[in-house]
């Protein structure tokens, strides 16, 4: 499932997986804008059936986050 | 099928992609706002490359609307855009208000309108003084909300009765202005609803107020703009008959046997007919390309009492067992239309597939298995856009029935000039005025094969060039006895001294082609210059892909090669052919 997640991120990073990890973040994926995480968000809540809160959004710093508030939702990845 | 519409981040991804196109038809466009609008640029870049168009955007700052346009040397009108697209939004407008309207009385509210129509007068004030972009501003969605909930509707100019008023002093604003024109976005938040636009979420998160799986569909609805400012609408629509204007097959289930009444499932044609009838008053041409034993076809044409297109609404019908290929060609010729000009309707996917790889350039809808839903389809398509309806529009059908007279007329002449005697033309030249300057600019971006210099112009350029004592612009108007053909040529000189004018533009339609009512025009154009003691009127030939018909025009008119142009003395005389009468409005 970190597989679906990863290609998730490339496609709307616009970055190879291979250089998507744990501790990717804005500072490390240059297209990692503000408004480009917020899609990516947005992404994840209809391929993973998922509802975001406000707090959850603002919460994400890199992609440990995501995976955390992914499994709080009861999504589960498996590596 | 609204839903078809792909996410946002893929046109995010896609717009990365897209390679330095270089399209022949560019577009510039700037995109200012009153909130976050990312990701709208993208997906216009990726709708207009699939549309063949190469597309640059500038995007303004957040809610930097009001300084771009107001500071002279701002980035926007560096950019100098094609066409500006203002997009605003209820909250930012009504501020406060939005949820206390009721903290102010009812002439307050009123005040209120006032002002911000008044605001907004002076912005694009502004902007049409300093920029030659169209300018589209949308004007404002409706929310649900009102903080009277029912009792909205027993309170008299009302938070919801503003929004409407403040929409309608908006469209009264701007309806006589040529380069200004309203989105509706009042109505796109109808087409879609207001629960799936707008996204709290969005809103509260980053100002976003348009929900983004719905910025590729406003995208969607701006395009018409683009086509229409690129000249780019389609004028034909081409259409099969057996289960694409009605149900079965004529030839098989017989007059009685289809399927085509008020009823389901006939009423889904009859329903899709509408719609074809609607666009062909609009100034849309119908054509018919079937493969049909004709007698059947036309007997259904001719007689069933639940057709709502007649004959008379078809300006060319093909009919026969022939290909569909060279139908379609036939069509294209006996109309005078482009190939690229046609929008073909299939029900069959194997004619569909024959017809896009022999001819790309016709656009070819796929059309659903289900016929409930071909109108949806037709009402889907944005390719028959226009700025403005002009009169030679609405009465575009009746001129292509009058043709098709005039070509059973010429079949029985011996020879063309003994049929043009006949056809009593009378050409009637017209001042550039409010009233025909939307056509003469239509023209101009529409005309391509008999345009000597196939120049486009806007309509505020039209109205600019009319406004100078520089240039000699006008039109003309063809009669004859099968009836009106309306405002179809053009011309405009340039008086480049008192000794020289310079044909910037001269174009016919193509519907009053081979008639030499271009002699008439001329024959004005060196009487006015005669008038004006100017000695020589000078005059290029842009050759185009399609304009070789009026290749020969200078040649034949005594016009001398000299260098890159033609040169006409106007000591020379000139014969303007007897059957034609010219008057001077």
């Amino acid at each position: 499932m970190s597989k679906k997640l990863y290609k998730i991120i490339s496609k709307v990073m616009n970055i190879n997986i291979e250089e998507i990890n744990d501790e990717s973040s804005p500072s490390t994926i240059s297209n990692w804008t503000s408004f480009n995480g917020y899609v990516l968000l947005y992404e994840l809540e209809s391929n993973f059936d998922v509802k975001f809160s406000i707090d959850e959004t603002m919460d994400v710093k890199n992609v440990s986050d995501i995976k955390r508030h992914l499994q709080n939702h009861g999504v589960i990845l498996d590596d | 099928m609204m839903n078809n519409e792909k996410s946002l981040s893929e046109y995010i991804l896609d717009s990365q992609k897209l390679e330095i196109d270089n399209f022949k038809n560019k577009i510039k466009l700037a995109l200012l706002s009153s909130f976050t609008i990312n990701g709208l640029s993208e997906s216009l870049k990726v709708k207009c490359s699939e549309k063949e168009i190469s597309c640059l955007t500038y995007v303004a700052g957040y809610n930097q609307y009001n300084q771009e346009i107001l500071d002279e040397t701002s980035e926007l009108y560096k950019f100098s855009p094609d066409i500006t697209f203002l997009i605003l939004d209820t909250r930012s407008i009504f501020g406060d208000l939005f949820h206390f309207p009721y903290s102010i009385t009812k002439s307050e509210r009123e005040n209120f309108v006032n002002e911000k129509i008044d605001e907004l007068k002076n912005l694009i004030k502004k902007f049409t003084n300093t920029s030659a972009s169209k300018l589209i501003i949308t004007n404002l969605g409706l929310p649900n909300y009102s903080p009277y909930g029912i009792a909205e509707m027993n309170t008299s100019y009302s938070f919801h009765d503003a929004i409407i008023d403040f929409n309608k002093k908006l469209k009264d604003e701007v309806l006589e202005m040529n380069s200004v024109h309203i989105f509706d976005f009042f109505k796109f938040v109808i087409k879609y609803g207001e629960t799936n636009v707008f996204n709290f979420q969005n809103y509260l998160f980053g100002d976003i107020k348009i929900a983004l799986d719905y910025i590729p569909h406003l995208a969607n609805e701006l395009m018409p703009y683009i086509i229409s400012f690129l000249g780019l609408t389609k004028k034909c629509i081409v259409v099969d008959l057996d289960n694409t204007l009605w149900g079965g097959v004529v030839g098989e289930d017989g007059f009685d046997g289809i399927r085509l009444g008020p009823q389901p499932p006939g009423n889904a044609f009859v329903e899709f007919q509408k719609y074809l009838k609607a666009l062909s008053k609009r100034g849309i041409i119908l054509a018919i390309n079937s493969k049909n034993n004709f007698d059947d076809a036309i007997q259904v044409i001719r007689k069933h009492p639940h057709m709502i297109l007649k004959e008379d609404d078809f300006a060319s019908m093909k009919i026969n067992w022939g290909d569909k290929v060279s139908n379609m060609k036939a069509i294209s010729e006996e109309l005078n239309i482009g190939l690229d000009s046609f929008v073909f309707f299939d029900d069959d996917p194997i004619n569909r597939e024959f017809v896009k790889e022999n001819m790309p350039e016709i656009t070819i809808p796929d059309l659903p298995h289900d016929p409930s839903q071909y109108s949806e389809v037709i009402q889907s398509l944005h390719d028959f856009s226009i700025f403005q309806v002009t009169d030679e529009d609405t009465n575009r059908g009746k001129m292509y029935t009058q043709q098709k007279q005039r070509n059973e007329s010429q079949k029985s002449s011996s020879n063309i000039t003994e049929f043009l005697k006949t056809l009593n033309l009378e050409i009637n030249i017209k001042k550039s005025d409010s009233f025909t300057i939307p056509r003469i600019s239509q023209l101009t971006m529409k005309t391509n094969q008999f345009n000597l210099t196939t120049k486009r112009y806007q309509e505020d350029e039209i109205k600019k060039i009319s406004e100078q004592d520089k240039k000699l612009i006008g039109c003309a108007q063809i009669r004859d006895k099968f009836g009106d053909n309306g405002i179809t040529g053009v011309f405009i000189v340039e008086k480049t001294n008192s000794d020289e004018w310079f044909l910037d533009t001269f174009l016919l339609s193509c519907r009053v082609m081979g008639r030499e009512v271009e002699k008439a025009i001329l024959y004005y154009i060196i009487n006015e210059a005669k008038k004006n003691n100017v000695k020589r009127l000078k005059a290029k030939f842009v050759p185009t892909a399609k304009n070789k018909p009026i290749e020969n025009l200078l040649p034949d008119s005594k016009f001398i090669k000299e260098d890159n142009f033609w040169v006409y003395n106007i000591e020379t005389p000139f014969n303007m052919p007897e059957f034609l009468t010219l008057r001077v409005e």
